[in-house]
């Protein structure tokens, strides 16, 4: 009984986050005209025809085929991320060494430049060694800590680990990789969920990058597939279509997220940030 | 170098630590140094972005500082900022202290509360945020309903900042994730022994909570502060930097002058003006809070 | 964070000037005379209907020459600027692109940025072109680009709309201002005005001004052909628009609905708004929004002693072959078949305007595809003595300035005398700048 309060005021806030979603849904099959004189979600009509055209695209290939190839870049972005990331967080936030106030602050600077800036350089350099137009830009920086703000999130959380933690684990003759991967990575496994789903859903939606490293059509991931077609300098575009291709590009993404929101919360409750 | 004292562990030498952050260190020797170097360098240099830079010194720097142009997107972004910045925070504290609530299909009220993050800068989030602000659209119809007028909400300076700003707000899961995260390391016994002592709700969260999240607190202050400034593609979608300028940050600025208007060398000097002044922001957020969160990195 | 700099600083003096890459006179691959067998790179922007009608004609092309393939790059326009400059940058541009008028200028102010195709005209047959067409595409003597097709902004009108206010199309700039406060009493504007990218409230007050004067605003090799004065009556001229209610003032225009383009407000979809100013090659969108044949094309205004001077026209999109091309006997024969292939032309449609080629436009003409408001438009503008937009007047730093001297004249932030005199000035500095 005492929850009723609280599931309403849940269910109030819940309606303005998914509001403009249904809305989105119901766009998608509504006429350029009805899109913006109604405010109302539901369409007039239900016709599918509009996602079976989102779905095979302009393009020799269909979503499906640009699907793949985002998880292609995906999957070992994400492996890559993780693991280079608690190393190097573990390294700021477990040890001394000579430097490290100066490597922590290029850290923190790598993340301070407008991406605009640094692409075009990365992307010379890239095609200097002729891997543009392939994945390995993509991905490989990502081996690399590449994104300081992962880095950053795990220091912060490390730290929250009582360091007596891993004191009575290398007292039990741990070594320092072992005292990391039994203490330290189980007491903050949601973080870690979190940045992998962080990289997934980012990556998902990054257009500047693949924009510039990839112009085969055939490699182009979904982000870019959902743009083909926005163009306003010819005959305009049908924006019920654009609509339809961005909520089935949605579903991994929510798919992903409700798959993983268990695991943001049930890590081992063990002090942690209570440092 | 000076002769430190490492605090490491018994048996771990000083280079245990360096040996861990070398995949930072070889990346940002590859992806970094040479893009930030190139950068540099052009800011000092008269260049199209295709051909030959011409070395002008700091002249790039100096039509920098006497332009209306620069200061006022620099004016725009930290207005943005110190208006988004708290908001966002307080939205996703509160958001996950309720949704830290052991209640039964928690889940769904989860997900349902990270889609806006999901959708991002989304070409179909913006046609819809557009709908939203429209003369006679969802928001016009809900301000008519209360009796309030209806006013243009993208022909004013501020109430355009606004829309931007309420764009990115609805977006606060991120920051959401990284309270719950820490939210539930907070052992429940704190809490119980708080009741025992006699404290409500309210007292119990500034007396435990807060404190005990300081540091995620921090954390998201600096990340959502270093990704306010930054922010480019939704005003650049949804209001193009109008009316007057008034919602152009220094990231459609930097844009425009490398891309639009061909003119890389200053966009480079751009951006590191850019880059000294989100520094000194973080370089104050770190020192505001250093006692607080006994940071010593 | 001291250190950061110092440390970056050092390390960046020492690394970075690799990047910068000298301009030298282009080392071209000269052509051999042979169709070799080989892969060549093309790409293009647009929408739906041209990727669609695009990869038709690649189709086509490979059953016609299956020896050379050709990869299609294509995307939509946003972010393909940036895509382009990093390719050429980086020496990695396409063999055969798709590029805009101004990016001659940005790309190629010396006639370096692309291959010369004169060089290649044993394969790409440039005879079928007008000689003032084939000057658009010329930078420094050097033939850089082709143009696919050549299109001015014409008015276009919602029929049911002036039928509904009961007036009709206006002829001539006095008749557009009186019309104003005929329509506004049934709620509608005559016509539509904005200073999004495309900048129609200036190109209007600049076409006024060039039928009063006889001046161009921007001269073919970049010098302000305005005076202070021109720019002063046609920013008095766009005051009296709204004053009159011939448009929106730009405050009344965004508070629908922001950035937004016009096909897409519902004041354009429900004819309230009853009239644009907009390309011949892209008026479609605003058609297609509106129920079938209610969007016609009106007359271009005169003055009231019948001068019809001072309409403006252009290439709308161009064809340049990169000159870093391994193959360009191979990319001028495919060029070539782009633009005066027969068959290729009743593919391609006019996905890309109504094309200047005339072997194209016969082509179009024989299978009955020149039709409809955009070919109306174009048949008008022929007929009279228009002029040839500069590059330099769609840099997009110019159109900025003027945009937002409209803008600060709109919104009564300065006068239009005030204003004149800084876009004047700016204008004039800028060109200084680029025109060298």
């Amino acid at each position: 009984m005492k929850k009723i309060p609280l599931y309403i005021l849940m269910t109030l806030m819940a309606v303005v986050m998914i509001y403009p979603l249904l809305w989105l849904v119901g766009a998608s099959f509504k006429t350029n005209d009805e899109i913006f004189s109604s405010a109302w979600f539901v369409p007039e009509s239900l016709d599918l025809s509009v996602y079976k055209r989102a779905w095979e695209t302009v393009t020799p290939f269909s979503m499906g085929h640009y699907f793949l190839n985002t998880f292609f870049i995906i999957i070992p972005k994400t492996i890559f991320a993780v693991i280079s990331s608690v190393l190097v967080a573990y390294g700021f936030a477990r040890f001394d060494f000579p430097l490290k106030k100066m490597f922590f602050a290029l850290l923190m600077g790598s993340m301070f430049m407008p991406a605009i800036v640094t692409v075009m350089p990365l992307y010379s350099l890239w095609s200097k060694i002729g891997l543009h137009d392939t994945y390995v830009p993509l991905t490989i920086p990502a081996l690399f800590a590449a994104e300081g703000a992962f880095v950053f999130m795990l220091v912060q959380f490390f730290r929250g680990v009582p360091r007596e933690f891993d004191e009575a684990a290398r007292i039990d003759g741990c070594g320092s990789m072992r005292v990391l991967i039994y203490i330290l990575v189980p007491c903050i496994r949601p973080v870690i969920v979190s940045i992998s789903v962080f990289t997934f859903l980012w990556t998902m939606n990054d257009f500047l990058t693949p924009l510039i490293m990839i112009s085969s059509v055939e490699k182009y991931p979904l982000s870019l597939i959902l743009r083909l077609s926005a163009d306003s300098t010819g005959d305009g575009y049908e924006q019920k279509k654009i609509i339809a291709m961005s909520v089935i590009g949605l579903i991994p993404s929510v798919a992903v997220f409700a798959a993983a929101q268990k695991k943001f919360i049930s890590g081992i409750t063990a002090g942690g940030l209570s440092g | 170098m000076k002769n430190l004292n490492y605090r490491n562990p018994v048996g771990v030498g000083k280079y245990t630590g360096l040996l861990l952050i070398m995949p930072f260190i070889i990346g940002f020797a590859l992806f970094t140094l040479y893009p930030f170097a190139a950068s540099l360098i052009l800011g000092l240099t008269d260049y199209d972005g295709i051909y030959s830079p011409e070395f002008i010194g700091t002249e790039n720097f100096s039509d920098m500082i006497s332009s209306s142009e620069f200061r006022g997107a620099v004016g725009v972004t930290l207005k943005y900022t110190f208006i988004l910045v708290p908001l966002k925070l307080t939205v996703s504290l509160l958001a996950a202290l309720l949704l830290n609530a052991e209640i039964k299909g928690i889940g769904v009220y989860r997900t349902i509360f990270y889609l806006p993050s999901i959708l991002g800068s989304n070409l179909a989030v913006v046609i819809m945020w557009q709908f939203l602000f429209t003369s006679g659209g969802l928001v016009d119809q809900l301000t008519e309903t209360v009796g309030l007028p209806s006013v243009g909400w993208y022909g004013d300076g501020n109430s355009a900042m606004l829309i931007i700003v309420l764009l990115r707000l609805w977006e606060f899961g991120s920051a959401m994730i990284l309270f719950l995260n820490a939210l539930r390391d907070i052992p429940s016994e704190y809490y119980e022994a708080a009741r025992v002592d006699g404290c409500g709700h309210i007292r119990s969260f500034f007396r435990i909570t807060l404190p005990l999240l300081r540091r995620v607190i921090f954390l998201n202050l600096v990340l959502q502060t270093i990704a306010a400034m930054q922010e480019f593609s939704a005003p650049y979608m949804i209001t193009g930097g109008g009316p007057m300028k008034s919602t152009y940050t220094i990231g459609m600025l930097i844009y425009d002058e490398m891309f639009r208007f061909h003119n890389a060398g200053y966009a480079n000097a751009v951006s590191w003006a850019f880059f000294v002044l989100v520094t000194v922001l973080v370089l104050i957020l770190f020192a505001v809070t250093r006692k607080k969160t006994e940071e010593d990195i | 964070m001291k250190k950061l700099f110092l440390y970056l600083a050092a390390l960046g003096c020492m690394t970075a000037l690799s990047s910068c890459g000298g301009r030298s006179s282009p080392k071209y691959i000269s052509p051999d005379g042979t169709l070799d067998k080989c892969t060549i790179r093309f790409s293009w922007w647009g929408g739906d209907d041209r990727h669609e009608a695009t990869l038709a004609a690649l189709e086509l092309w490979q059953q016609k020459h299956p020896e050379i393939t050709v990869t299609p790059e294509y995307g939509g326009w946003d972010g393909w600027t940036e895509k382009v400059s990093s390719q050429i940058s980086g020496g990695t541009a396409p063999d055969v692109m798709q590029i805009n008028y101004d990016w001659l200028v940005s790309l190629s102010p010396d006639g370096n940025g692309f291959y010369d195709l004169e060089l290649l005209s044993d394969q790409l047959d440039l005879s079928v072109f007008d000689d003032e067409v084939l000057s658009f595409g010329r930078m420094n003597n050097k033939l850089n680009a082709v143009t696919v097709s050549v299109s001015g902004r014409g008015l276009f009108y919602n029929s049911d709309t002036y039928k509904k206010c009961g007036v009709s199309y206006p002829g001539t700039w006095s008749q557009l201002m009186e019309l104003g406060d005929k329509m506004s009493v049934k709620g509608c504007y005559p016509l539509d005005l904005d200073i999004q990218s495309g900048g129609t409230a200036w190109y209007l007050a600049v076409v006024y001004v060039q039928q009063d004067t006889g001046r161009q605003f921007v001269s073919m090799d970049g010098e302000l052909g305005f005076t202070e004065e021109d720019i002063r009556m046609a920013l008095d001229f766009y005051k009296e628009l709204e004053e009159r209610h011939v448009i929106r003032t730009v405050r009344e225009r965004i508070d629908e609905d922001g950035n937004a383009a016009l096909y897409q407000s519902p004041s354009f979809m429900d004819g309230s708004v009853g009239g644009v100013l907009e390309w011949g090659s892209s008026v479609g969108k605003y058609d297609m929004v509106l129920p079938e044949g209610v969007l016609e094309s009106g007359p271009f205004l005169k003055n009231d002693d019948g001068n019809s001077d001072g309409w403006m026209i252009k290439p709308s999109v161009m064809y340049a072959v990169s000159k870093g091309t391994q193959y360009p006997d191979e990319a001028a024969a495919f060029m070539d078949f782009l633009l005066n292939d027969p068959e290729c032309a009743a593919v391609l449609g006019t996905s890309r305007g109504i094309p200047a080629s005339q072997q194209a436009e016969e082509a179009l003409k024989k299978s009955g595809l020149l039709s409809g408001l955009a070919y109306d438009s174009d048949e008008m503008l022929s007929d009279l003595d228009a002029v040839t937009i500069s590059p330099y007047m769609e840099l997009p730093r110019v159109k900025e300035m003027c945009n937002s001297a409209i803008e600060k004249v709109s919104y009564g932030k300065s006068d239009t005398a005030q204003a004149a005199k800084e876009l004047y000035t700016s204008v004039k500095e800028y060109l200084k700048k680029v025109a060298k």
